[in-house]
């Protein structure tokens, strides 16, 4: 299955890192990077992913923000949070603001490939350290 | 002969991150990894790399201690260390902990490959900002701290340091016990000696010395509903 992935970080490492992760499957291609929720709503314009990964805490509009934004003008667009923060509170303002995915940037090399495969089929993904992934729905 | 890299960062999304940037290097090869300090520490110890590279935030040591660790045993060791901040306060730790490079991990892609090979070819590395505050004689001998500068450690042994992070970071006495092969009387009895040194009654006055001296690091999360700029990040 061929999924388009749009990136988003303030830290080009860690873009790197998602990215040599999310290309070692098939099919799957990473079709641009940004570095703020602001450049994310202009790539996305551009360039429509199936998916987001998207960090919470930008500069210049936040990842919340962003994705707020986006449900609006592309609600066909499913966004993955992938953050450092590990808390529940966090991950509910993250599905109200529109995301489908949720997942500790400690265990993205765990989650990531499973959390970027349900939301690309429009199911929700979420986990927080020290818990197993809540699974799909 | 290829130059071997250890990396050091409790994110293995990092880690992943920094060996494709190294790896690009003809020549160079990530010969180890490692998730906290301690490992570092083991890590180094056996497979002798020419650089390590340390994240300062790692769990149960962080990077500043795990670099004390390691020039004890060998003061040859050449390291660099990555930070999300490049305070006064954290550049002069990582400069009196003997790190030889110190790089921000938001720059870690532009400034990383020029940091290991200027360790390769003996010299140092070091942010602008760095240069800044030597040549600015932040150093000097007898440098008075500021008046909102935070005393650091020095009152604290090594051994004290370690079992201060792991405390701060929400480990028993039992826990820390057991993760540094000690008797849990003897942890109890550092632990006095910390509170007593520091003057401190609570766990929690613990847990707020150890972030403001850079031994556990925070993420600020962002404003709810701001747009705006959010704290500092990290990787």
């Amino acid at each position: 299955m061929t999924i388009r992935i749009l990136l988003v970080d303030d830290h080009p490492i860690v873009r790197q890192g998602l990215k040599t992760l999310l290309e070692g499957r098939d099919g799957w291609e990473v079709i641009g990077e940004a570095s703020d929720g602001a450049e994310a709503l202009d790539k996305a314009k551009e360039l429509s992913p199936d998916v987001m990964v998207l960090d919470v805490t930008m500069p210049r509009m936040n990842g919340l923000e962003a994705c707020r934004v986006l449900r609006k003008r592309a609600p066909q667009l499913e966004v993955l949070f992938v953050t450092q923060h590990d808390s529940p509170q966090m991950m509910r303002e993250a599905l109200e603001a529109g995301a489908r995915g949720y997942v500790v940037k400690s265990n993205a090399a765990r989650d990531l490939l499973a959390a970027v495969e349900a939301v690309s089929q429009h199911r929700v993904f979420t986990a927080l350290n020290g818990r197993d992934a809540a699974g799909t729905r | 002969m290829k130059l071997r890299i250890l990396l050091a960062d409790d994110h293995e999304i990092v880690r992943r991150g920094l060996r494709a940037l190294l790896e690009k290097h003809e020549g160079w090869e990530v010969c180890g990894e490692a998730a906290d300090g301690r490992e570092a520490v083991e890590k180094t110890l056996q497979l002798k790399p020419d650089v390590v590279i340390l994240d300062i935030g790692m769990p149960l040591l962080n990077g500043l201690d795990t670099t004390r660790q390691l020039l004890q045993h060998d003061p040859h060791f050449k390291i660099i260390v990555l930070t999300i901040t490049d305070s006064d306060q954290v550049i002069r730790e990582a400069l009196d902990a003997g790190a030889r490079g110190f790089v921000l991990k938001s720059d870690a892609a532009r400034d990383l490959v020029s940091a290991v090979e200027a360790l390769q070819n003996k010299r140092m590395f070091f942010t602008p900002r760095v240069n800044d505050l030597v040549l600015a004689g932040f150093l000097e001998k007898g440098h008075s701290l500021s008046k909102n500068e935070t005393p650091k450690l020095p009152t604290l042994t090594a051994r004290e340091r370690e079992i201060t992070q792991l405390l701060a970071e929400g480990n028993s006495s039992k826990e820390v016990a057991c993760l540094l092969n000690l008797s849990t009387k003897t942890v109890e009895t550092h632990r006095s000696n910390i509170m007593r040194k520091l003057s401190f009654h609570s766990i929690r006055d613990l847990v707020v010395y150890a972030i403001k001296n850079n031994l556990i690091q925070i993420e600020i999360p962002p404003v709810k509903t701001t747009a705006g700029p959010t704290g500092p990040t990290a990787a």
